[in-house]
């Protein structure tokens, strides 16, 4: 390689640099969550806690926060949409990739000018129609606007499909398998890693949205980020207390990155190739 | 949209049925919840509704407001912050790409850092944010530590250097994306380019300028225009930790508030323009791209 000493060193100052940009502002968050009331209030927040075994505040998180029930309810709205999201999107992408028909076009174009539609643009109306049914203030609504086919995702397993011989379905065909067996039993288990690929993305961009559930949800129902929200906005939640909340919320992700962050690369740097 | 398969032939009833029937509930979901509002919000932004009882025509009064009433002008202007926040983020992003692109000791652990703010969400940067530029935040307290006391500030009350503070927000929160992006793209230059490369005896800078900024052109291109779209999109920061106050509103939270105060014309009108300036800035990305 063509790599001096001098690029090398280059290299690993700009790094360094950029890995302390990145760091610097995570800093006193950390510290927080382990400072007594007393220690936050009179020390910098650039100074180290006494201790980092106050566990206090993490435990009157839990407690007081509701942190427990959001959790809940984030499970079970993630798991919920990206089940359905998935399995359409598949649906989707292999009626697209695997046949030819009527109007075949027309369903194309309709799923990619939605990348024109902004989802802050429908809200307005979407909300009304909501309202109107009753679904406002319980999990549905969002589960319900999660739960649509965007573009990307089909993008990602149309290349999948690309990649699955049509032998296969011929063989399946002429042993006598419908079509609908043939996707079920045969194309879609096949199609692992893309749907792999789009749940940890779309996962991701799930739990840490803040639009639509501060929007749809209020009262009982909350999500991680919404409680976290209620839980910071309120003025008489010690700030040491809501960097616990925090540090707390940010666990599953950080383990869901350590053991997929492939997905997460191939994912992100997939999404432009459309 | 690419398709290069072969595509199945056999002809029957089930097979009809089979593509409708994959088709229909994504199709239903697709009406209702873009289509439908996005055309509904064209015709409510010409009257007075209020989400209930009779809609008012009146006419073009809505869009009037919006461009004659100067806090709403400066909502729009403050989009201008989060785009012009993008060129520097785009060009760290592109150094960062550029230079980790290569095999040494360390490559995932800097992957890794560089892609920590992507997995946080909006309340928690806002947090780490306000501990950041509060008055004894950590950013007066670096400042205090370098003797730089005058160019300490109240960021976040200080009308003039409210918006670039929080604006800039979204270098820390998206580089790493982008980082990713530009990152995904070198990776899928031909390896045997680069041993050309040094075996024409080009230098690193020669083969930066060369090779990886010719090869990335269209990745950087889509970039720019996610960041001008998303600019005008901005919402969580501003919202979660100025609630919009001290001039720090933007379209999408003025969208919010009007609907909260049953404002649904006005909210409809302010959606329409949201959408008109995504809708041609998606549109010069598809035309660009689709010439080349």
């Amino acid at each position: 390689m063509n790599e001096t000493k001098l690029y090398k060193v280059i290299r690993y100052v700009i790094l360094i640099a950029a890995s302390i940009f990145v760091i610097v502002p995570l800093v006193p968050l950390i510290f927080m969550a382990f400072k007594t009331g007393a220690e936050y209030s009179s020390t910098s927040v650039l100074e180290p806690p006494k201790s980092f075994t106050n566990m206090y505040n993490f435990s009157y998180a839990l407690r007081v926060g509701e942190l427990g029930k959001a959790f809940f309810y984030t499970a079970i709205i993630l798991v919920i949409s990206l089940a359905v999201q998935v399995t359409l999107t598949a649906m989707v992408a292999y009626v697209l990739h695997r046949f030819d028909f009527k109007f075949k076009n027309a369903v194309k174009i309709m799923f990619t000018l939605t990348m024109f539609i902004p989802v802050v643009a429908t809200q307005n109306l979407v909300f009304r129609m909501m309202y109107s049914v009753g679904l406002v203030n319980t999990m549905w609504s969002v589960i319900i606007l999660y739960s649509g086919v965007g573009i990307v995702g089909i993008y990602i397993m149309l290349n999948q499909l690309d990649n699955i011989s049509h032998e296969i379905d011929e063989a399946a065909y002429i042993d006598g398998a419908t079509h609908f067996y043939t996707f079920i039993k045969i194309i879609f288990p096949l199609m692992k890693p893309a749907c792999t690929t789009m749940i940890i993305i779309n996962g991701i961009g799930l739990y840490n949205d803040f639009y639509i559930p501060n929007l749809y949800l209020n009262r009982d129902v909350q999500t991680f980020t919404v409680a976290l929200y209620k839980f910071f906005g309120s003025m008489s939640t010690p700030f040491e207390i809501v960097a616990a909340a925090i540090i707390i919320g940010i666990i599953p992700i950080m383990i869901v990155f350590i053991f997929l962050q492939k997905y997460i690369y191939n994912g992100l740097a997939g999404s432009v190739k459309m | 949209m690419k398709n290069k398969g072969r595509t199945l032939l056999m002809k029957n009833k089930s097979r009809t049925l089979l593509i409708y029937g994959f088709l229909i509930i994504p199709l239903i979901h697709l009406i209702i919840f873009s289509y439908v509002p996005i055309i509904g919000n064209f015709i409510v932004s010409f009257t007075d509704w209020k989400g209930f009882g009779e809609m008012k025509f009146v006419g073009l009064r809505n869009y009037q407001r919006m461009f004659t009433n100067t806090e709403y002008i400066k909502m729009f202007k403050n989009c201008g912050w989060y785009f012009l926040v993008a060129i520097p983020q785009l060009i760290f992003a592109f150094i960062l790409a550029v230079v980790i692109n290569g095999k040494f000791r360390g490559i995932n652990i800097f992957k890794g850092i560089f892609i920590i703010p992507y997995l946080l969400n909006g309340v928690i940067i806002s947090t780490i944010f306000i501990i950041f530029f509060n008055n004894t935040g950590s950013l007066n307290v670096i400042l205090e530590w370098l003797h730089l006391d005058g160019l300490k500030h109240q960021w976040l009350q200080d009308l003039r250097l409210v918006n670039p503070a929080i604006a800039s927000i979204s270098i820390w929160r998206y580089y790493g994306m982008n980082f990713i992006m530009f990152f995904g793209a070198l990776q899928a230059i031909p390896q045997e380019l680069y041993e050309a490369a040094t075996l024409d005896g080009c230098n690193k800078w020669q083969e930066i300028r060369y090779l990886s900024i010719p090869f990335i052109k269209k990745v950087l291109f889509i970039n720019i225009l996610l960041s001008i779209s998303g600019s005008i999109q901005v919402f969580e920061i501003p919202y979660i930790m100025m609630n919009g106050s001290n001039g720090t509103g933007t379209p999408v939270i003025m969208i919010q508030q009007s609907m909260s105060t049953n404002r649904v014309g006005f909210a409809a009108a302010l959606s329409v323009m949201v959408f008109v300036i995504v809708l041609i800035v998606v549109g010069i990305q598809k035309l660009f791209l689709k010439e080349e």
